[in-house]
């Protein structure tokens, strides 16, 4: 077991992924969704790209957080939420009600607007999701922990305490935690909903930063409030308005040259 | 469906994963079970009820007094002793059981003795209903040399003081600061806000914990045996042993005349109908209220 | 009842119809003063209770000392009492309760929170909270109709032919097929605390914040691996009080013992043997016993011990709720 397969030469790697895998990692066409009658989302076509980062824009109630929740079927566990069309994840709609939740949760995993550290160690924490669907030796534990508390910057600052519960961390630890926790698994794709929204500024600064080098393995979608994060963070960016996804594009033209009136008077602070 | 994509195997099911399924379908058959059997002993004691109560449910049964084996005796007497120790409990209980409550959520705060009060109030909820009837038999009965329905109702009121301070302390302390402050700012003094503002809005709650120890209280029958005895004739003194349908409950059930026992279950059907449906009444209209 | 005058003058006259029968009222200090004497009411009650049971047991302690609480002997004619084989009844039967009613708890609290959808969880829910409205004399009427004839006539003889030549277990199972006995007691009881404990369960269930839930669930936990790895760890304080509180009431229960346990004072290893319980053997022995007798000092002794137990369970079931909300 090599501790950082991927994480060698990174630039080559992505390259040379690029070339063999196709751009897309998921794609989103005519998707509707409903809370009971209220219709939240309508006509969603979007393509996310794999190993960039999408960033989703918007002010509050634009359906942003609810299209994010959708690609993990969150929305599976309440009654009356539904969503009609299509979702391909490696050449399946993910919407398909036949679909097992847990296969596909391992391969999509979030993180959320609030660090939730479980009520269980450190060690325990990322060790919970990787016992579900993995069955590790003690080592091969060990060295999975190791490994993503490394990735996010955190195994310097909690290796001596690994046994103590989670909730002793900081805000930005736990964050990281709950990052750490979601790659443990080894998904393909990572959905954050407004991960730095309860966070300071030098907390913000580490996820952000953290992002750049997830994206190397990862492919990101991060819902944002916060309009110079995704300008920072994001190789795409969408605008959604409410719930019809006013524009997408790549983050420099977006935040330059916006197409849509809409988006260059949200961009711009005239409402949101 | 065209199927022109290609899949990777990662979404193959690995046999934990069906493991995992399997253990996840066991653990929510057996939740299922679980609460089926809740709901099936419900069931189990309703139809026990109705079907071993109904035959004796009859004019005579709710006109005539109790009496002897064979003598067409009824259950009207100890209706109506038991509805006179309920409102009589009531009437004692409620009134200290609403002060307190105000003591609590107006006035004591989080000091020390309102701290002492509340907890006291929540032993007391949860006290064995016979040593408060043998309680009640030291205080009231012995000293007197006789059995009376007062004891009986001083009984069942101590029973229905810490559910009434528990739900009249809860719905005041959803009264809005706010409005109380707006009673003062007025010049209003502090009981005045307190009894015609906040306790007047929250009065369907109070009203609500009211009914439910009516319900808790009228089904008892260990605080009675020892204060109130039970009595075979009309009963209409409080200074008297007074017949209860918990009572007359007791004494008929497992006897070995069939009138009797006739009798002992159509008194629990009334009982339990009585209490049920208060129950329902106030779910129903607290559901109603929320929504 | 609560006669709150339909339409009282009150906040939007000026305050001097206030001012006006302030004389008669003295104001606020005799309003504070009435609720400050309720609430003092209520802590005497309690103190009273506990006192009278201390000083009617007085003589009993005097006359036997710590040996009532090992004595086996209840005997009337001798005029001796021992409080061993109540107190064994009441803690067995409790216990019985309590192993019968805390899985069956667990799991409608989680049916009820994790698996119903929210209209037949109400629903459903409302009608397990029926069930702890049932009057408990109701309790001990079906459980003399329904269960005793049932653990008679198929618990007990299948208990028999499967265990009654286990070496280890052989007079767990012993005795006559009565249907009225320790296990009887025990399941009616445990029908009885299972809503409060249910309803306990579920709000502690429900208090768990939800983003916890789904980032559980995010991971690719199913139903009950939420449950048991996240749910049922973070609220396990919440789950030992709501269960000591069902214990509490079961062993404080009277009527519906009193009908199916059999009242024998006995001790002895079989579950389907007729015992007693304290709550039972005062219920029954009570009108025996002349006022000043040592007998009915005895029970008081043992309503003193009982009412010594069921304050300790509950204190260590308010700690135990308390500490999370903390």
């Amino acid at each position: 077991m090599s501790m950082m397969p991927k994480t060698s030469d990174p630039t080559a790697d992505a390259q040379a992924s690029a070339a063999e895998t196709p751009p897309t990692a998921l794609e989103v066409r005519d998707l509707n969704f409903y809370y009971g009658t209220n219709q939240a989302l309508k006509n969603i076509s979007i393509d996310y790209q794999r190993r960039r980062v999408t960033a989703m824009i918007g002010p509050s109630g634009c359906g942003k957080s609810t299209l994010l929740r959708v690609f993990n079927r969150m929305y599976d566990l309440y009654p009356g939420q539904r969503a009609e069309g299509e979702a391909i994840f490696d050449g399946v709609n993910i919407l398909d009600r036949s679909l097992d939740l847990n296969v596909l949760r391992s391969r999509i995993g979030m993180v959320f607007q609030k660090p939730t550290p479980f009520p269980m160690s450190i060690y325990d924490n990322i060790a919970f999701g990787v016992r579900l669907h993995e069955k590790l030796s003690r080592s091969e534990m060990d060295t999975r922990v190791e490994d993503v508390l490394t990735r996010v910057a955190l195994w310097k600052e909690v290796r001596d305490r690994l046994r103590s519960p989670a909730a002793g961390l900081s805000g930005g630890q736990q964050q990281r935690l709950c990052i750490a926790r979601s790659i443990a698994t080894r998904p393909e794709m990572l959905l954050l909903d407004e991960p730095t929204s309860a966070l300071d500024p030098i907390s913000t600064a580490r996820i952000e930063e953290l992002l750049d080098e997830l994206k190397q393995e990862f492919t990101i979608v991060i819902v944002t409030h916060n309009m110079q994060q995704a300008a920072r963070c994001a190789d795409q960016v969408a605008f959604f308005y409410l719930g019809t996804l006013v524009e997408v594009d790549a983050a420099d033209r977006m935040f330059t040259n916006p197409r849509e009136k809409q988006t260059q008077d949200y961009i711009t602070g005239r409402f949101g | 469906m065209s199927g022109t994509v290609t899949k990777s195997n990662g979404w193959a099911k690995s046999p934990v994963a069906a493991r995992r399924r399997a253990i996840d379908l066991v653990a929510t058959g057996l939740s299922f079970v679980a609460t089926a059997i809740a709901i099936l002993m419900l069931a189990s004691i309703l139809w026990t009820l109705v079907s071993n109560g109904i035959a004796g449910l009859s004019v005579v049964a709710l006109i005539r007094p109790m009496g002897p084996p064979g003598s067409h005796g009824g259950l009207a007497n100890a209706i109506v002793g038991s509805v006179i120790q309920t409102v009589v409990a009531l009437l004692m209980g409620a009134p200290i059981g609403l002060c307190c409550g105000i003591y609590l959520s107006e006035y004591g705060g989080k000091g020390r003795f309102a701290s002492t009060v509340r907890f006291v109030s929540d032993v007391l909820l949860s006290a064995p209903s016979i040593l408060i009837g043998l309680f009640v038999y030291l205080v009231l009965v012995a000293p007197f040399g006789h059995f009376s329905g007062f004891a009986g109702s001083v009984a069942l009121a101590i029973l229905a003081v810490p559910i009434i301070v528990r739900t009249t302390e809860d719905m005041l302390r959803l009264v809005p600061t706010a409005m109380r402050e707006a009673g003062m700012a007025l010049g209003a003094k502090k009981w005045r806000v307190v009894v015609f503002l906040c306790l007047r809005s929250a009065r369907v709650g109070v009203l609500t914990g009211i009914l439910l120890a009516v319900a808790r209280v009228s089904g008892e029958t260990a605080p009675l045996l020892f204060t109130s005895l039970g009595n075979e004739n009309w009963s209409f003194s409080l200074a008297q042993p007074m017949a209860s349908l918990p009572l007359a409950i007791y004494q008929y059930a497992g006897k070995p005349y069939d009138d009797w026992l006739a009798l002992s279950w159509t008194g629990a059907l009334l009982v339990t109908v009585g209490v049920l449906t208060i129950n329902i009444v106030v779910r129903f209209g607290i559901r109603s209220r929320k929504g | 009842m609560v006669s709150i005058p339909a339409e009282q003058p009150s906040l939007d006259v000026s305050p001097i119809p206030g001012a006006a029968d302030e004389a008669f009222w003295h104001g606020d200090r005799l309003f504070r003063l009435i609720v400050t004497g309720c609430a003092l009411l209520v802590l005497l009650v309690l103190g009273g209770l506990v006192i009278a049971m201390g000083v009617g047991g007085l003589k009993a302690f005097a006359a036997f000392g710590p040996q009532f609480v090992v004595s086996n002997v209840w005997n009337p004619v001798s005029n001796e009492y021992g409080a061993l084989a109540p107190l064994f009844g009441t803690v067995v039967s409790t216990l019985i309760a309590v192993a019968i009613a805390l899985p069956l708890a667990f799991g409608a609290a989680f049916w009820l929170t994790a698996i119903a959808p929210p209209a037949v969880a109400e629903f459903v829910g409302s009608a397990v909270q029926l069930l702890a409205a049932v009057p408990s004399i109701i309790f001990g009427m079906w459980g003399l109709a329904v269960v005793v004839p049932f653990v008679a006539h198929h618990v007990q003889p299948f208990a028999r032919h499967v265990f009654g030549h286990t070496p280890g277990l052989r007079w767990v199972v012993h005795g006559a097929a009565f249907g009225s006995g320790l296990l009887t007691g025990g399941v009616v009881l445990a029908i009885m605390v299972m809503p409060f404990m249910t309803a306990v369960m579920r709000d502690v269930f429900m208090a768990i914040p939800p983003m916890l839930k789904e980032s559980a669930y995010g991971l690719g936990a199913t139903r009950w691996e939420v449950m048991r790895r996240i749910v049922a760890p973070w609220s396990r304080t919440g789950m030992i009080g709501g269960v000591v509180l069902g214990m509490g009431r079961a062993l404080g229960e009277t009527m519906a013992v009193t009908f199916v346990i059999g009242n024998s004072n006995s001790v002895g290893w079989s579950i389907f043997a007729p015992r007693n319980t304290v709550a039972s053997l005062i219920a029954l022995e009570f009108p025996e016993s002349p006022a000043g007798s040592l007998k009915l000092s005895a029970l008081m002794a043992l309503g003193f011990i009982l009412i010594v137990i069921s304050f300790a369970s509950l204190i260590a079931a308010r700690w135990l709720l308390r500490e999370k909300s903390a």
